[in-house]
């Protein structure tokens, strides 16, 4: 039950060495996160569907920012800032459903190969070996080819291609908790597999899941923005990555409008530093030695 | 002294009998001389490998001389061999009528009765017979070859006629030719023309600020803009000879009537597409996504090939009217559902293209408000080729590169173009088959009087507007420009207003003319002179330094 209290204890700071609100670095990341997810939110409601509508806008293309619009315009005319606004939403939503589905499945391969060992560990294991040593970018980039593209394509290439670190630090988890006393306790008092994974493992490894998460959604939103930035994305959908790709491709370098490439860019580096902030501040409060 | 060319185009086959890509065709140009050419002051016919030619009074006996003294690139003599031999394997062999075949398909036979003379033969009198844009290969390398289909033509050097030779191709990568020393008009000024790959356009546009490529064509409106006073750059803005559209599938249907594909069946309906032609904004199109760089689209010839190019009369005109489109659909058989919806169409383009990207925003947005919801699909080349040869699209983005004389664009909606059975064979564009259409494109293909030929072939013009299997766009400026300081002059096809790259020739490659070389000397003098300047600089610098030191030390030792 030790992993279900740890849980409860990250904000309020009954774990050993102090909770998560002593790490400050961790906090100002958790603050930057409620920014991002509060302007996500509130995005698709204040920006009038037609200011991004390219058949609607009125402004010239490549309007260096200035009243009207105060990061300027991209090459059709959009106001670059309501396009950061919009495309929070979609790498934030991408980054989050691909790091949920890449640490769900690697959790679930993890711990049933923890658990069970023999035959089913080693295939589960030469599987995710198999995923370990393919290259991730290039794996997700022949999956979101063969795919038909769309975003739920960009976060199945993502989570497929990012769980096997996960698995593995999982499974080294419920090997160490399968060995303490308590469990063999519970064996022997004729709890059966679901009883043992269920009350015991899982409690004790979900806070390395949740730190893994975390750390998982800053690569995983990189990752979306690398494969947008391919032109790999959904072409329709705005989202940071596409905003990058779409500067590339209709010439912003050439035009030096250096507007449309680096608020992108920069909230990526933001977002990304602030996921990882609050991943390290989370692995130092739940990590049981140190 | 090297051309270097930037290429984003994929290559789909170096054989030309296969190859349809407008990149692999331009190579093909460069490698393999057609029987006649087309000049590159005003496009009139020319010499290629034959140089004199002359029709019986039936107009269906064609004679053309082959003068001697052509070479191919290996030595061996040009004869009228090589061209009978071609045009047979196209006459015998399904397979090499795969890119060219509509040149051919109305020939009785060719024959060659001694080395100077070409005999062809036609069914029926046909006007395209100066126009015969068929690379000819050399028989004495072909006749080994057994099967066309899996003939990848990769024998480097591959033997040519053209003014250049394919020596090294590394696909995605580069492409090298050596000019062709023995090249009838004479060697090409410089020694080797290299295709380098980019991902894309940007990328190649940024090679050509740096010079290290010396040509870039297609360009986007806004990479031209910046390019705009650039030093050592020259730009061209060029009538373009080719146009963009948005294929419509109109059911697709095999040579023998198999339908294949997945269209959406709504599509059959002619009104459905009408409607949907009706809805697309051709002008906001052209003003916003091509920056003016651009024409609006009509018909399928280009207005650069001013007397075939046709313009719709004023009851002809399909405005934009989103509200006639919506009515249109209702009519049809096709109302709203409860959502707002009609049905979904599926739109198709290739990832990477800018038009195709920001087009597809702008269709997604014009059929949105007619209810029709889209899935944009942008994908690579060959997914694209793929998807629109197995004619498993709604809506596609694709384009043609017109030729001079009109028939291979109009040939490209015949019926007979379609694929047979096997899905293989035949280069239809939107898988049109109408009857009208067809009966116009036979009497185009023999009438000799040209007054009347331009009114059948405006006729046929508007029949495949009126059917819309594909809505023409726009007509693209073709948007070029080259390192000036490297190269001082490029042919352009025409002279006024002209192409470099995608001419029908290979001028623009062929006549460009290396920048003065005393120039380019006293250049690199200069700078020759401050780099020496600046390292001799340095070693004394750094002798100097060197000397302190040792004498710091000297005075610590003491």
């Amino acid at each position: 039950m030790r992993g279900v209290g740890a849980v409860g204890g990250f904000l309020a700071g009954r774990v050993d060495r102090g909770g998560f609100l002593a790490q400050r670095a961790g906090v100002a990341g958790a603050a930057v996160l409620a920014v991002a997810a509060l302007i996500a939110l509130l995005a698709p409601l204040l920006i009038p569907a037609d200011a991004l509508d390219v058949t609607r806008v009125t402004d010239g293309a490549w309007q260096p920012p200035g009243p009207g619009h105060w990061l300027g315009t991209d090459h059709t005319g959009r106001s670059v800032a309501l396009l950061m606004a919009q495309g929070t939403g979609t790498s934030l939503f991408v980054g989050l459903t691909a790091a949920v589905l890449a640490v769900g499945i690697g959790t679930l391969v993890g711990i049933l190969s923890g658990h069970f060992g023999g035959l089913l560990a080693g295939a589960l294991l030469r599987v995710t070996d198999f995923f370990l040593v393919l290259p991730a970018l290039v794996l997700a980039i022949a999956l979101s080819t063969v795919l038909p593209r769309g975003l739920g394509t960009i976060i199945l290439a993502i989570g497929l291609t990012s769980w096997p670190s996960t698995a593995r630090m999982v499974r080294a988890q419920t090997l160490t908790i399968e060995a303490r006393p308590f469990v063999e306790r519970a064996r022997a008092l004729g709890g059966g597999h679901t009883h043992v994974i269920g009350r015991h493992v899982l409690p004790s490894v979900v806070p390395l899941v949740l730190v893994n998460a975390t750390l998982a959604v800053a690569s995983a939103i990189v990752a979306e923005s690398t494969l947008a930035f391919l032109g790999l994305g959904d072409p329709t959908r705005i989202s940071w990555g596409a905003m990058l790709h779409q500067a590339q491709l209709h010439g912003a370098v050439p035009q030096r409008a250096w507007w449309f490439l680096l608020p992108p860019g920069l909230a990526i580096v933001v977002v990304v530093l602030a996921f990882t902030l609050v991943g390290r501040a989370l692995e130092a409060v739940v990590t049981p030695k140190r | 002294m090297i051309l270097k060319v930037a290429i984003v185009q994929q290559i789909d086959s170096m054989n030309p009998f296969l190859a349809v890509f407008q990149s692999s065709t331009e190579i093909g140009r460069l490698m393999y001389d057609y029987l006649t050419a087309y000049t590159a002051a005003d496009q009139t016919v020319t010499e290629g490998l034959a140089n004199k030619w002359e029709p019986s009074p039936d107009k269906l006996t064609w004679t053309f001389t082959v003068p001697e003294g052509k070479k191919w690139s290996d030595g061996e003599p040009i004869t009228a061999r090589d061209v009978a031999f071609t045009y047979n394997l196209m006459l015998s062999d399904s397979v090499a009528r795969t890119a060219n075949g509509s040149f051919v398909t109305n020939f009785q036979d060719v024959t060659a009765p001694d080395d100077r003379t070409v005999v062809i033969r036609t069914k029926t009198p046909q006007v395209t017979m100066l126009a015969l844009d068929v690379p000819i290969v050399p028989k004495h390398v072909w006749e080994k070859v057994s099967g066309i289909k899996d003939y990848a033509n990769d024998q480097m050097p591959v033997v040519g006629s053209g003014p250049f030779v394919l020596t090294e191709h590394v696909a995605g990568q580069f492409i090298k030719l050596k000019a062709n020393k023995n090249y009838w008009r004479g060697a090409a000024k410089f020694d080797e023309l290299h295709f380098v790959y980019f991902q894309n356009s940007d990328a190649a546009v940024q090679a050509l600020g740096k010079g290290e490529v010396d040509l870039v064509n297609r360009m986007a409106p806004a990479q031209f803009d910046s390019l705009d006073g650039k030093a050592g750059v020259t730009r061209n803005k060029a009538q373009g000879r080719r146009f963009t559209e948005l294929m419509i599938n109109p059911g697709a249907q095999t040579r023998t009537g198999e339908p294949i594909g997945d269209g959406n069946p709504a599509l059959k309906d002619v009104r459905v597409r009408r409607a949907i032609a009706q809805a697309v904004d051709l002008d906001a199109l052209v003003q916003r996504v091509n920056l003016g760089y651009a024409e609006k689209g009509s018909g399928l010839v280009p207005p650069v090939f001013g007397k075939w190019h046709w313009q719709p009369t004023e009851q002809e005109q399909r405005r934009f009217d989103p509200a006639a489109a919506n009515a249109a659909l209702d009519a049809a058989g096709f109302p709203r559902k409860a959502d707002g919806t009609r049905f979904p169409l599926r739109l198709i383009g290739r990832a990477g293209r800018a038009y195709d990207e920001q087009a597809s925003e702008y269709l997604k947005r014009s059929m949105g408000e007619i209810g029709i919801p889209l899935d944009v699909r942008l994908v690579s080349d060959n997914q694209l080729n793929e998807a629109t040869t197995a004619a498993t699209y709604d809506l596609a983005f694709s384009g043609w590169a017109t030729n001079i004389d009109p028939d291979f664009i109009l040939s490209l909606h015949t019926c007979a173009q379609r694929p047979g059975a096997d899905g293989k064979g035949g280069t239809t564009d939107a898988y049109f088959c109408d009857e009208t259409y067809d009966k116009l494109y036979a009497q185009q293909l023999s009438e000799f009087d040209e007054g009347k030929r331009v009114e059948i072939v405006k006729q046929m013009q508007a029949r495949f507007y009126d059917q819309v299997p594909a809505v023409i766009l726009s007509y693209e400026n073709a948007l070029e420009g080259y390192r000036s300081d490297h190269f001082a002059t490029f042919t352009t096809q025409p002279a006024q207003g002209g192409v470099i790259m995608a001419q029908n020739g290979m001028w623009g490659y062929y006549g460009a003319e290396p920048a003065g070389r005393a120039v380019q000397a006293q250049g690199s003098r200069w700078v020759g002179l401050a780099l020496g300047g600046a390292v001799i600089a340095v070693l004394v610098a750094v002798v100097v330094v060197m000397a302190r030191r040792r004498n710091a030390t000297a005075g610590e030792r003491e």
